[in-house]
């Protein structure tokens, strides 16, 4: 058989294209469960981790299941807000209905042009709130969660991720525990603006003190991910400042 | 070409990295950590096996004008195949996550096309199967090898696992890709140095 010519061509790469095509669809279709799960997961425990419930590596060590698990007995409430603070739906706690990176991607658009959106807020039993940030980062996207105490400004703690930082550096948001530690205590200015700072040379300080409580040091080696992060922590506390001024002024 | 050869060669007197300089780019990418190395490794030695065996067994089916497009199609699906299955384990899903792109451009190794355009496209399923999984080792080997001094001064640790002493400060350098280039530079010098037909006059 002429191998060469146009019709076999034609119809060959036709056929290969076809079956590759069937096979990938396949595989993708029955393995999309697995894959949600491991992501759902992943996202629970970043959450527990920024809520100080554990260390990631811990999560990481007790699998999935304790994973959803430990999430299911500390949640108390979850749901989504907009602009003003109001809410907008419920989260499903028994399927413990969180938002993936792709949701919050889906979120920040509107989360940008200030209007239009719903964001999640995570209420665990022991007072603390949980919300999450998103934003771009040098090569990719970062986002994350941070904690507040149950006064709705002071930072508990604080969990972030990225896709593709340079390991080592910008990557430290995510591997290096003493920056995530730097958040603990912190408060977020809500309603003003910058609601919070990451500042590249270190923090401003007096006598030994920082001279705000939202000020923290940026990574040195990666000022382009600690702005990015920066913007993106700014952004979407932004968009949360109606959420927690509401809650401030029912406790005062 | 003997079995023994085709498998033994691309281990070392022809390794993928050091004599045929192919896999450069992901060879820097990938071996800040022996996990990710390990993965990455067996991922391309997939890819390129059972690749060359596709390929091999429809060789003489494809029309010589659309050759590299029928390579490229069968190469992409192992690679998005074997993405697919990392992100879907609990055990590989951190390890996945961490490669990030780098699995996903596995497809853009010159190693697996290579081989299969030099090797796999002219022989049986069953050498081309050994010659595509025995290149992925060779390239797998460079890889742990460099990832290991990667690790190990760049983070102190082995698999994740402390070895240094705790007063040990990381080194920065060693975390960027530089290093590795200087790492397979000091790597393809012993190789030569053991192996004198190598060395041009």
């Amino acid at each position: 058989m002429n191998t060469n010519s146009n019709l076999y061509t034609v119809i060959y790469t036709t056929v290969i294209v076809v079956v590759v095509a069937a096979v990938l669809a396949f595989v993708s279709q029955s393995l999309k469960s697995k894959q949600d799960a491991n992501e759902k997961a992943e996202t629970i425990s970043q959450m527990l981790t920024a809520g100080g419930f554990g260390t990631k590596a811990e999560f990481q060590a007790m699998g999935n299941a304790k994973v959803l698990e430990t999430y299911g007995n500390e949640i108390e409430s979850a749901f989504t807000v907009n602009a003003e603070g109001a809410q907008v739906a419920t989260l499903d706690l028994a399927a413990k209905e969180v938002f993936s990176p792709k949701q919050l991607k889906a979120q920040n658009y509107k989360v940008k042009a200030g209007e239009g959106y719903a964001i999640p807020v995570f209420i665990f039993k022991n007072g603390i709130t949980v919300v999450p940030v998103y934003g771009a980062g040098l090569w990719g996207p970062v986002w994350g969660y941070i904690a507040f105490e149950a006064d709705g400004k002071t930072i508990h703690g604080a969990y972030f991720d990225h896709e593709s930082e340079t390991a080592g550096l910008g990557a430290k948001i995510k591997d290096d525990p003493a920056f995530q530690a730097e958040f603990v205590g912190e408060q977020a200015y809500f309603g003003q603006s910058p609601v919070f700072s990451i500042i590249k040379g270190g923090a401003p300080k007096e006598d030994g003190k920082s001279v705000a409580d939202n000020q923290i040091d940026a990574i040195t080696g990666a000022t382009m991910t600690s702005n990015g992060l920066d913007a993106a922590i700014n952004a979407w506390l932004g968009a949360y400042a109606g959420y927690f001024g509401t809650v401030k002024t029912v406790e005062e | 070409m003997k079995l023994k050869e085709t498998i033994l060669d691309p281990i070392f007197k022809s390794n993928p990295i050091t004599v045929l300089v192919l896999g450069i780019c992901s060879s820097l990418a990938v071996t800040v950590t022996l996990k990710g190395a390990l993965v990455m490794a067996i991922s391309v030695m997939i890819v390129c096996g059972i690749s060359s065996l596709i390929l091999s067994t429809m060789r003489n089916t494809i029309p010589g004008r659309v050759r590299i497009i029928v390579q490229l199609v069968v190469v992409a699906m192992m690679v998005i195949l074997v993405d697919q299955i990392l992100k879907s384990f609990e055990a590989t899903y951190p390890i996945d996550k961490q490669l990030s792109v780098y699995i996903s451009l596995i497809i853009t190794n010159c190693i697996v096309m290579g081989r299969i355009e030099a090797f796999a496209l002219g022989n049986k399923p069953i050498p081309s199967l050994l010659d595509g999984l025995a290149n992925g080792a060779g390239y797998g080997m460079i890889l742990l090898i460099v990832a290991f001094f990667r690790e190990l001064l760049g983070s102190g640790t082995l698999f994740g696992l402390q070895v240094m002493p705790a007063g040990y400060v990381t080194n920065n350098l060693v975390i960027l890709p530089p290093f590795a280039l200087i790492l397979l530079g000091c790597i393809v010098w012993v190789q030569r140095s053991i192996q004198k037909d190598l060395q041009e006059k």
